[in-house]
């Protein structure tokens, strides 16, 4: 089956040669790795939350729970990035991308026992590395933080999974590759590398002094660059068009945002050594490239703005776009607050302050997860082929994290802000300007209770929809898979 | 630091460097980047069109400005146009 459609009196478009029981039949072969994928991300998005409560609370009062030292303030608050940068993030993205290459593609996902492996590997390494960051076993050295037994494991998960993706790729049907597709390539073969050679330089073979500031760094900021904030653009830019039934609106800028991001944001990561004992040429190089970031995210941002212009009322009916718009403005708001806090006037007030905490929230969460969060809202009744049981539970969902995010990212800016000022001025005595950020950790503990109750709604919600609970639905979002385009029901 | 150490960095930095020199100049010959507008319709197909929305709430369905097959009135007039 295929058609073509009259764009203008001139040229026409060959539409893709899919119908829906081709496309139902896609969304089914990816629902083992899927659901596997997206299984552990939501287990290790409650882990790595119940650990972002205990730092939380020790800010408020640092002796709570502080008797072992598994729980102690340095142990824990490794244990919540990793859990929710390699647990929650990376799963949940790996999860969306295995589901998007094959839609891309236009083939049914092969090898699935290959991404199986690639999940149980996942799960082992992030548990052992959780397990051993608590014992004391862990590295400090941010981003990093897992012991070699577990970096090795998630290594040998990368690898498979790269592998997959280039397979993938071989296979595909003939034609225009979209932009989506070039972000995820790009991060999916880029990852491995730069997780592999940050581990080297630093944790099996060590280098020497200042040049490990610059690794680190460098892995850091790439770790959000070119992993989470490619596959986060390739779904905004996969789904905002579909769920809205509209094209990109300038394709053009999309591909040049898609080129310039790859040229450069590797070069950012040395912004994060301002004034630290590192050659000042790799500072200023990172700085500029800061500012060259303006290029790439000007462009998302005008293309994802201009694309859901005049629909903006779909919002309220949509959960798939109401996540997934929220995530793309705020990755326009993350990475111009980004590239600002590179200015190295600006920098001085921000760094070693609770503002860069708020700009990581913002970037990984109001960004990264909340367009997960859509991704699977659109994803899972199609790969599941049962609807969401309740929506009244998303509703909840998103409320629950949208004012949670927003308050955190305000008040621990307005705190950090203030810390900021303190710490530079002379006149005030350190354990003074920890006085300036009291109120501000406590009403970021409330922000994080929200956080919670919206992470339990979400889990209670998935596991609801894998149990099938309720009567089949069949509108709205299961239009391409009904009647005898059904997918089999769920086997695990 | 040994030898070994730094060949494989450097293996590493050619390689993946490479790859994305390659892509790029791949995607030129290959026409990736001739007409562009008509590459962003390549997501849609016969039964998921231009003009129709393909999500809402579960207890919106018939009621609302994405109902099945009822297009946005103003995605299908630029898709005509």
């Amino acid at each position: 089956m295929s058609a073509t459609i009259t764009m203008e009196p001139t040229s026409t478009v060959a539409l893709p040669d899919v119908d829906k029981s081709l496309r139902a039949e896609i969304d089914a072969s990816t629902r083992l790795p899927v659901v596997l994928f997206y299984g552990s991300a939501i287990f290790w998005l409650l882990v790595g939350t119940g650990f972002a409560m205990l730092a939380s609370f020790k800010m408020n009062d640092p002796a709570f729970l502080d008797q072992w030292g598994w729980l102690t303030f340095g142990r824990v608050r490794p244990a919540h990035l990793n859990a929710v940068a390699y647990g929650w993030a990376s799963s949940a993205g790996i999860g969306t991308s295995l589901w998007l290459m094959a839609r891309l593609c236009r083939t049914p996902l092969r090898h699935a026992k290959l991404l199986v492996s690639a999940a149980v590997f996942w799960n082992i390494g992030v548990l052992l590395g959780i397990y051993g960051i608590l014992a004391g076993d862990g590295r400090s050295i941010e981003w990093l933080e897992f012991p070699n037994y577990a970096s090795a494991i998630l290594f040998v998960s990368f690898g498979l999974i790269a592998v997959w993706a280039v397979v993938m790729f071989r296979f595909r049907q003939p034609g225009h590759i979209y932009v989506s597709q070039w972000y995820l390539l790009a991060a999916i073969i880029w990852f491995p590398w730069l997780y592999s050679t940050a581990n080297l330089l630093l944790n099996f073979e060590s280098i020497q002094g200042g040049a490990q500031g610059a690794v680190n760094w460098w892995y850091g900021h790439n770790a959000l660059g070119l992993w989470f904030t490619p596959i986060g653009l390739a779904t905004a830019y996969y789904l905002i068009p579909k769920v809205l039934g509209r094209p990109i609106h300038s394709y053009y800028l999309s591909i040049l945002g898609f080129w310039t991001l790859a040229i450069f944001y590797s070069w950012n990561g040395m912004h994060h050594l301002i004034g630290g004992p590192f050659p000042a040429w790799m500072v200023t190089a990172s700085v500029v490239a800061s500012m060259m970031m303006f290029i790439p995210v000007i462009t998302t941002a005008i293309n994802h703005h201009m694309t859901v212009r005049g629909n903006f009322g779909a919002l309220k009916w949509s959960p798939t776009l109401r996540f997934t718009v929220f995530g793309a403005m705020c990755y326009t708001l993350a990475s111009v607050q980004g590239s600002l806090m590179a200015i190295p006037t600006l920098n001085s007030v921000t760094h070693f302050t609770h503002y860069t905490v708020g700009h990581s929230h913002l970037g990984l969460y109001a960004f990264f997860t909340m367009i997960m969060y859509g991704a699977m809202y659109y994803i899972l009744p199609r790969v599941v082929g049962w609807e969401w049981p309740s929506a009244r539970l998303i509703r909840w969902h998103f409320w629950l994290v949208a004012i949670g995010i927003v308050l955190m990212v305000v008040v621990l800016s307005i705190g950090g802000i203030l810390q900021g000022l303190a710490l530079l001025d002379p006149e005030i005595t350190f354990m003074a300007t920890l006085d300036y950020t009291k109120p501000w950790l406590f009403l970021r503990s409330g922000s994080g209770i929200l956080l919670t109750a919206g992470h339990i709604v979400f889990a209670l919600s998935f596991v609801l929809l894998l149990l099938k609970v309720g009567s089949p639905k069949v509108q709205p979002t299961l239009f391409a898979s009904q009647g005898e385009d059904k997918p089999e029901p769920l086997s695990l | 630091m040994n030898f070994v150490m730094y060949l494989l960095l450097a293996a590493g930095l050619v390689v993946f460097g490479g790859t994305t020199v390659a892509a790029f100049y791949w995607a030129a010959r290959n026409g990736q980047f001739r007409n562009l507008e008509e590459g962003s319709l390549t997501i849609f197909d016969l039964d998921e069109p231009v003009g129709t929305a393909t999500d809402a709430f579960t207890d919106k369905s018939g009621n609302g400005p994405l109902r099945r097959g009822v297009p946005l009135a103003r995605n299908l007039k630029e898709a005509r146009r």
